[in-house]
């Protein structure tokens, strides 16, 4: 099948969602008032959230916890009733339930399990075989690819509850994957994994998406994970969108400069500082500035020709401070501001 | 035959999963033969009335069959469906091209069909060791035939009664109670299990008739005990499969409503 990212894959307009919780206050009065007369607080977990994502598209779906991210791909895939406003996913109503949507997707969450906690992966493989009307060749063939690619032929025939949350999480991924779906919706599938698991997953699904070009929807507090994988991310915060567009522009915009590390050999700092530039730590012989994008490249050379240069690192400000600052209030009102330029 | 295939699959794991349990199907197994047989010492041991239809041999025929026909029309929906709700694990079956109450009911009748492995030995060695005592002449396979319809019937509608208590779960976060005065208390009363429906006095036996309990346990027994006219089976296969189908609907109903209150929590 031939996918072009043009083609718009979801959609949502003015999308809400909220849920009326039951409160309750502390004491045996509390709970006999509560129980008489029941207080009840609405919370907007998703308030008119605006969204269109391209077939084949990898998109980064952050915010902090109970931002509202677990909710909307809950709505995506028809868990959930909307409150309000409207989904279309590859031309369906998500809550409708159509057998067709349903093969075309998957959600693969980090704290729940598709597979069979009591048999083997193997056997849960089989019966999604069964329930996705798999031919022989088309099971054969898929379970071999992703056997390989996630290397879990050694843990095939072992029963899930006593595979290791590393292993649980690859044949999660496999058994997610079986029916090839063109939507990927997946919910923290690193957390909990060691480094080195997070990056098996990762390479594993950039290799997967290259193959396939499945639209995937990512959330994750593994900025890592987004930084790999996403070529764009949506942000939403109190379940309102906060930004939306590629990760370099979010990174521009709410740090425009960037962090140089140098060292030098001997001496006074060979070079004089300008406008954009701010020393932000000295130990020594390491000076580390604060240096705006546009003046980077004019500082290094500056540097080079002097010849004193041991060692010179530039980087952006971690990823995790950069969406730590997003959260925020002027955070969010910096990355909704449009964009400045150079 | 892609869903056939996929029910088929999907038994077939439930049934490798409870053989799993094995410890836990035998005290299930004797939870099962234990009310019925202090019954049936009950009934032998007291006097009986002059309008008592039912003789000795009766009571035993009739104690005897209760564990597998209560076995084979049980229903766990009602236990798995609302724990399902309350933990989240229902938003993975939601997600299947696949029934999502298949699943469980699945689970139900891969569980009451396991269980056969303990019961039937016992129910064929206990009624070898009382065949003197039975009245078994008027047998005849048109009788057995009928007996196995009125057993996949009464599992049916016992099945739909609790899936439709059990989808109360979308709104009620325990349903237990509930099944316990509308499939527990009334069904072993008006189904047979402590008296033999066909021993009530007349007037509350044309309830028992009219109401569904009876034909989830006791007419798939009085079908073997040979008290039954052909036109009393047929009319009560019809009984059945209008609580089946008026049920199913409540089912439909109660189903689609709920799914828009379900909250998918857990995850």
């Amino acid at each position: 099948m031939t996918q072009t990212i043009n083609e718009v894959a979801i959609v949502t307009r003015q999308l809400s969602r909220s849920f009326s919780i039951r409160q309750k206050s502390e004491g045996l009065a509390a709970s006999l008032r509560n129980f008489f007369s029941p207080v009840y607080k609405t919370v907007n977990a998703v308030c008119d959230l605006e969204m269109s994502i391209g077939r084949g598209e990898i998109i980064g779906f952050l915010g902090p916890n109970g931002a509202g991210k677990t909710t909307t791909l809950k709505m995506l895939s028809g868990l959930l009733v909307p409150s309000g406003g409207s989904i279309e996913v590859l031309g369906f109503t998500p809550f409708n339930r159509d057998h067709d949507f349903l093969k075309s997707i998957s959600l693969v969450m980090g704290q729940k399990q598709n597979l069979w906690w009591d048999l083997p992966p193997v056997e849960t493989f089989e019966i999604h075989r069964r329930i996705y009307g798999l031919s022989d060749e088309q099971y054969r063939t898929r379970i071999d690819e992703l056997v390989e690619m996630l290397e879990i032929s050694d843990c095939l025939e072992t029963q899930t509850r006593k595979l290791s949350l590393g292993q649980r999480m690859r044949c999660e991924l496999a058994v997610s994957l079986l029916h090839q779906p063109s939507i990927l919706f997946l919910d923290e599938p690193t957390i909990g994994l060691d480094i080195l698991m997070q990056k098996k997953i990762r390479s594993f699904l950039l290799d997967y998406h290259r193959r396939f070009k499945p639209t995937i929807l990512l959330t994750s507090h593994y900025m890592d994970d987004v930084a790999a994988l996403a070529q764009r991310v949506i942000v939403i915060n109190y379940g309102r969108k906060i930004f939306d567009g590629r990760l370099r522009d979010l990174t521009d915009r709410m740090r425009p400069e960037k962090i140089m590390t140098v060292i030098i050999n001997n001496g006074e700092f060979p070079c004089q500082l300008r406008d954009g530039c701010r020393l932000i730590h000295q130990e020594g012989q390491l000076y580390r500035f604060l240096v705006r994008r546009e003046v980077v490249g004019e500082l290094a050379a500056c540097l080079y020709n002097t010849g004193q240069i041991a060692d010179l690192t530039i980087e952006d400000a971690p990823l995790e401070e950069i969406i730590g600052q997003l959260f925020t209030d002027n955070g969010a009102a910096a990355a909704s501001a449009p964009a400045k330029t150079p | 035959m892609t869903s056939f295939n996929a029910h088929l699959a999907t038994l077939r794991a439930h049934f490798k999963i409870i053989f799993t349990y094995r410890g836990m199907m035998l005290i299930q197994a004797v939870r099962l033969l234990l009310l019925p047989l202090v019954l049936a010492a009950a009934w032998l041991s007291i006097q009986k009335t002059a309008e008592n239809p039912y003789s000795d041999a009766d009571y035993l025929l009739y104690y005897l069959l209760v564990p597998v026909i209560l076995n084979l029309t049980d229903s766990r929906l009602v236990f798995r469906f609302p724990m399902a709700v309350r933990d989240g694990s229902l938003s993975r079956e939601l997600l299947k091209p696949f029934p999502p109450l298949s699943g469980y009911a699945l689970e139900s009748i891969a569980n009451n069909l396991i269980q056969l492995i303990y019961l039937l030995p016992f129910t064929l060695l206990a009624g070898y060791a009382i065949s003197d005592r039975l009245q078994l002449g008027h047998l005849n396979l048109q009788l057995l035939l009928y007996m196995l319809l009125a057993i996949v019937l009464g599992g049916l509608v016992r099945m739909l009664i609790s899936g439709s208590i059990s989808l109360v779960g979308f709104w009620l976060e325990d349903v237990t109670t509930l099944n316990l005065i509308l499939n527990g208390g009334i069904w072993a009363l008006l189904g047979g299990m402590i008296v033999p429906v066909a021993t009530f006095p007349q007037h509350i036996r044309c309830i028992a008739e009219m109401l569904p309990y009876r034909y989830m346990l006791s007419f798939p027994i009085e079908i073997v005990t040979g008290r039954l006219s052909q036109a009393q089976i047929l009319q009560g296969f019809a009984v059945t499969i209008f609580w089946s189908l008026l049920f199913a609907l409540i089912m439909r109903l109660i189903w689609k409503r709920g799914l828009k209150v379900y909250a998918a929590y857990g995850g």
